[in-house]
């Protein structure tokens, strides 16, 4: 029983991490333009494509071995999803959201749906068409990467497959990486002012616009790390594949109290162990894996009653 | 894009662009009576001399007004009298050129693709061609009206119902005649020319005259809009195909109306209202006589009806209970999460994750037709020589809701409650301030709402004779949500308009099915940046969106008082 509990814990840390890596990106947009950025997910998905991409264009290559795998086939695969998905973000927010800036907040979040059903058939209309490329109307095999894929690590009776510790990896350098960059770098700190009072930063001279920028783009790189992380998990990518995932991601930021990012980590991975948890110890029919996904928004919805403000709380912002 | 054209140059060359464009009107009129193609597999036929098709007796229209528009000036203005200044000639006959401009490309570009080839375009089609853009590029070198004072002038009522039931016969008309298309280039230039033609009365004021001729004899609109809706069924001859399109319509455009309420009045945004009319038409088909049902319960339907719009609004009650104190954002969120909870169980009642209620994913098929007071819906019949099928029986049943509806949402809207539903939406805030029970009222927008999508659905159960869960996912909550902001949220009218768009033209567009909903994302962001207000703009909305824009304020202003004069001031809500 024991055992069976600390097999779950892990596996919903790996899940858990995941959606952390992605409720950043809905946290750090959320926190300074009060834009519930619902075309995220799609964001997470177009990672993992561009990631897809950057193995295709190395020329599919099947036979490296660990060390070539993990020094250089599995960096350049983050940074080309990265590339990508950094780079779909900032159109979206140049194109879609940024003329919407003023305008009531119905309309950017009714743009977002059009933006996220927008890149969804993008890309399954249009992945195939590149020469060479296979059609993304069904879901692609992920290429896997030698000393990942496939490899579990023991400890105890608790069995760790190597994706699901890479998940984790990822995520506690990209905390990291996130707390310094948003705590010592001149551009994070003009981040965290412009979430605390957008016009006093700009009366202090933050650029607020190159602001906005910078969080799309910290989010949209998280979320592209995601998107491989997804891809080494489950073994394939999906067109659809962002919509519930950057659903449960939103219910992670808001679990964790959205604008806050270390809430946002925080709720990912508890999301992720009362997942796993729910599947394993919910007794009779409602335990099984169908129910998984009612379980997680069962959350979203007791934790929006009893404490709005998240686990580690956020300003609630109430622009009326 | 506007080119910009001196009004010194306008002066000086207003004889020569008359004369252009007149000639342009006429080439246009005379080639109708030439072959547009090649072949026979364009546009319905258009490949005679002499003999006009259909489309093209439609299509004269418009060229027929930019000659009018064009020629009658010429007898001066003395003789003209007041109506030199109550039509806008030019400026008409402008927006008529471009429309058909545009009507005349679509139609060409069909027959080329249709037939495979610009060759397949024969003598005729040319001529338009030529007549168009001759009537294009002059027309804009004509002087600019003043606005038109059409819609001030005086008139009888006699006139006024006159003009009402005119127009509903025109929309009938046009309606049967674009359903009637079979091909879809065909019905694409139909459609063009249609959009044309409602700019061009709009230009020429008649749009605004009609809008005040209906404030005016409220009924009359009413009585005269069910009527044309009830007529419909008439001009289809029993033709299945375009009443299952007509009564698939009219369920999207209830649940659309429901949705209305909650978004369009009180601002609440809600991504999961699909899952109420899955509600109502799960619980339908639960009660129904199906041979899969699963309970052993079976009440008539007036009495199923009931229980769905209850249960419907139970959920409804159950969700925005918890949810309706957090901002605005968040209930987003919230209700399209409560969306997937209600598709997901619904999938899961199956008897093996969980109790068997509605065979999982399979769903409850063969859902019997319905019986009401002995009449059977399935059955078909003849009334006045028509034949009358299954589907028609719906449409009437459907029109009865829909009528149900914009009573309930009208009555509203001019009530205590509407009043405070319009001011949580404005200022939420200030509204509690104010002594608005704003909690309580929110609950009755998304129970009420609810309500209405429950009994939407408990007819689709019966119309569409199988309910299954992968009916009620999230993009149709997306689809309702669009036709409402496309329509004109808060508007009847504008939501009526925008889910008859966004069923009818996928119906009638299907070698466009896979790029379906790459283009209704790509509405949706554009419509938000220019056109927020939608279609048909509720006023208070358009000021909301263009706050910044001190012009338009004051056109609304302006166009509010000169309204509201006309109409009687005893004249509180809205009665039937």
């Amino acid at each position: 029983m024991l055992d069976l509990f600390f097999q779950q814990l892990i596996n919903g840390l790996s899940l858990g991490a995941l959606y952390a890596l992605i409720a950043v990106g809905y946290t750090v947009v959320y926190g300074i333009v009060q834009l519930i950025n619902f075309a995220h997910g799609e964001i997470f998905m177009v990672g993992a494509f561009g990631a897809f991409a950057t193995w295709m264009l190395l020329g599919q290559p099947t036979d490296w071995g660990v060390s070539a795998s993990l020094l250089i086939l599995l960096p350049l695969m983050l940074l080309g999803g990265i590339v990508v998905s950094v780079t779909v973000a900032l159109l979206t927010e140049r194109f879609a959201y940024r003329p919407l800036r003023n305008a009531p907040r119905l309309a950017p979040l009714i743009t977002a749906i059009g933006v996220s059903v927008f890149l969804q058939e993008f890309v399954r209309l249009f992945y195939g068409r590149i020469p060479g490329f296979p059609d993304a109307k069904s879901a692609i095999p992920f290429p896997s990467v030698a000393g990942i894929s496939g490899e579990i690590v023991r400890i105890g009776s608790v069995t760790i497959q190597m994706p699901a510790l890479f998940t984790i990896v990822a995520l506690a350098i990209s905390t990291l990486f996130l707390w310094f960059f948003v705590n010592r770098s001149k551009t994070g700190r003009a981040m965290v002012a412009t979430s605390q009072d957008p016009d006093t930063a700009r009366l202090m001279g933050i650029n607020v616009d190159k602001v906005i920028v910078a969080a799309f783009a910290v989010g949209a790189g998280l979320a592209a790390i995601a998107g491989v992380a997804h891809g080494l998990n489950y073994g394939n990518i999906d067109f659809r594949m962002g919509f519930l995932a950057g659903l449960k991601a939103f219910t992670a930021a808001v679990l964790g109290g959205i604008g806050n990012i270390n809430g946002a980590v925080v709720g990912g991975l508890v999301l992720g162990v009362v997942e796993a948890m729910a599947t394993t110890f919910i007794p009779g029919q409602f335990g099984s894996s169908a129910w998984k996904d009612v379980w997680a928004f069962a959350l979203l919805i007791l934790v929006l009653v009893f404490r709005p403000q998240g686990l580690l709380g956020a300003k609630v912002v109430d622009r009326a | 894009m506007r080119v910009i054209i001196s009004d010194e140059t306008k002066v000086r060359f207003r004889y020569p662009a008359r004369a252009v464009g007149i000639v342009g009107a006429v080439l246009m009129i005379v080639s109708i009576f030439l072959p547009w193609s090649y072949g026979s597999g364009a546009l319905d036929d258009v490949g005679f001399y002499g003999a006009p098709s259909p489309l093209q007796f439609a299509f004269v229209v418009l060229p027929v007004l930019i000659l009018l528009l064009l020629a009658i000036p010429l007898v001066g203005k003395q003789r003209l009298g007041q109506w030199a200044k109550t039509v806008a000639w030019n400026t008409s006959a402008k927006t008529a050129s471009l429309a058909t401009l545009a009507t005349v490309l679509i139609g060409l570009a069909a027959i080329a693709i249709e037939l495979k080839g610009l060759v397949n375009i024969d003598v005729g089609g040319f001529t338009a061609l030529v007549g168009a853009l001759l009537a294009a590029v002059a027309t804009p070198f004509l002087p600019d009206s003043p606005e038109p004072t059409l819609a001030r002038v005086k008139s009888p009522t006699w006139l006024q119902i006159l003009g009402i039931v005119l127009m509903m016969a025109g929309v009938l008309f046009a309606a049967a005649f674009a359903l009637n298309q079979t091909d879809a280039g065909a019905f694409l230039t139909f459609v063009a020319f249609l959009v044309g033609v409602v700019l061009v009365l709009r230009q020429l004021g008649v749009m605004a005259w009609i809008g005040i001729a209906g404030a005016n004899n409220n009924r009359v609109l009413v009585l005269a809009a069910f009527a044309t809706a009830f007529a419909f069924p008439f001009t289809q001859n029993g033709s299945d195909a375009n009443m299952s399109i007509a009564s698939q319509v009219l369920i999207f455009a209830a649940a659309a109306l429901g949705l209305n309420i909650v978004v369009g009045l009180v601002g609440l945004l809600d991504l999961g209202y699909i899952a109420f009319l899955g509600a109502g038409a799960f619980t339908a088909a639960i009660l129904s006589e199906s041979a899969f049902s699963t309970l052993d319960f079976h009440p008539p339907f007036i009495v199923v009806v009931l229980i769905s719009g209850t249960v419907a609004s139970l959920l409804g009650l159950l969700i925005g209970a918890p949810t309706l104190r957090v901002s605005g954002d968040y209930l987003a969120i919230v209700t399209l999460a409560f969306g997937e909870i209600f598709r997901i169980t619904m999938n899961n009642l199956d008897g093996n994750d969980g109790p068997n209620l509605t065979n999982g994913s399979n769903g409850i098929p063969g859902i019997p037709d319905l019986e009401f007071l002995g009449f059977n819906f399935g059955d078909a019949h003849v009334i006045f020589g028509v034949d009358i099928g299954r589907f028609a029986n719906y449409y009437w049943l459907m029109l009865l809701v829909i009528a149900l509806i914009i009573v309930v949402f009208m009555n509203l809207n001019y009530s205590r409650i509407g009043r405070g539903w319009v001011a949580i939406r404005e200022d939420e805030l200030a509204a509690e301030a104010m002594g608005v029970n704003t909690f309580a009222l929110k609950l009755l927008a998304f129970a009420g709402g609810a309500f209405l999508a429950g009994v939407a659905g408990a007819v689709k159960a019966h119309h569409d004779v199988s309910v299954t869960p992968d009916q009620y996912v999230f993009l149709e909550s997306a689809f309702l949500l669009a036709a409402v902001v496309l329509g004109g949220m808060g508007t009847v009218v504008g939501v009526l308009i925008g889910a008859t768009i966004l069923k009818l033209l996928p119906e009638k567009l299907r070698f466009f099915s896979d790029y379906r909903l790459l283009l209704f994302g790509l509405l949706m962001v554009v419509m938000m940046q220019f056109r927020p207000e939608g279609i048909v703009a509720d006023e208070r909305r358009q000021m909301e969106f263009h706050d910044e824009d001190e012009e338009l304020a004051e056109e609304i202003e302006e166009e509010l008082i000169s309204h509201h004069a006309h109409l009687n001031p005893e004249r509180r809500g809205f009665d039937l």
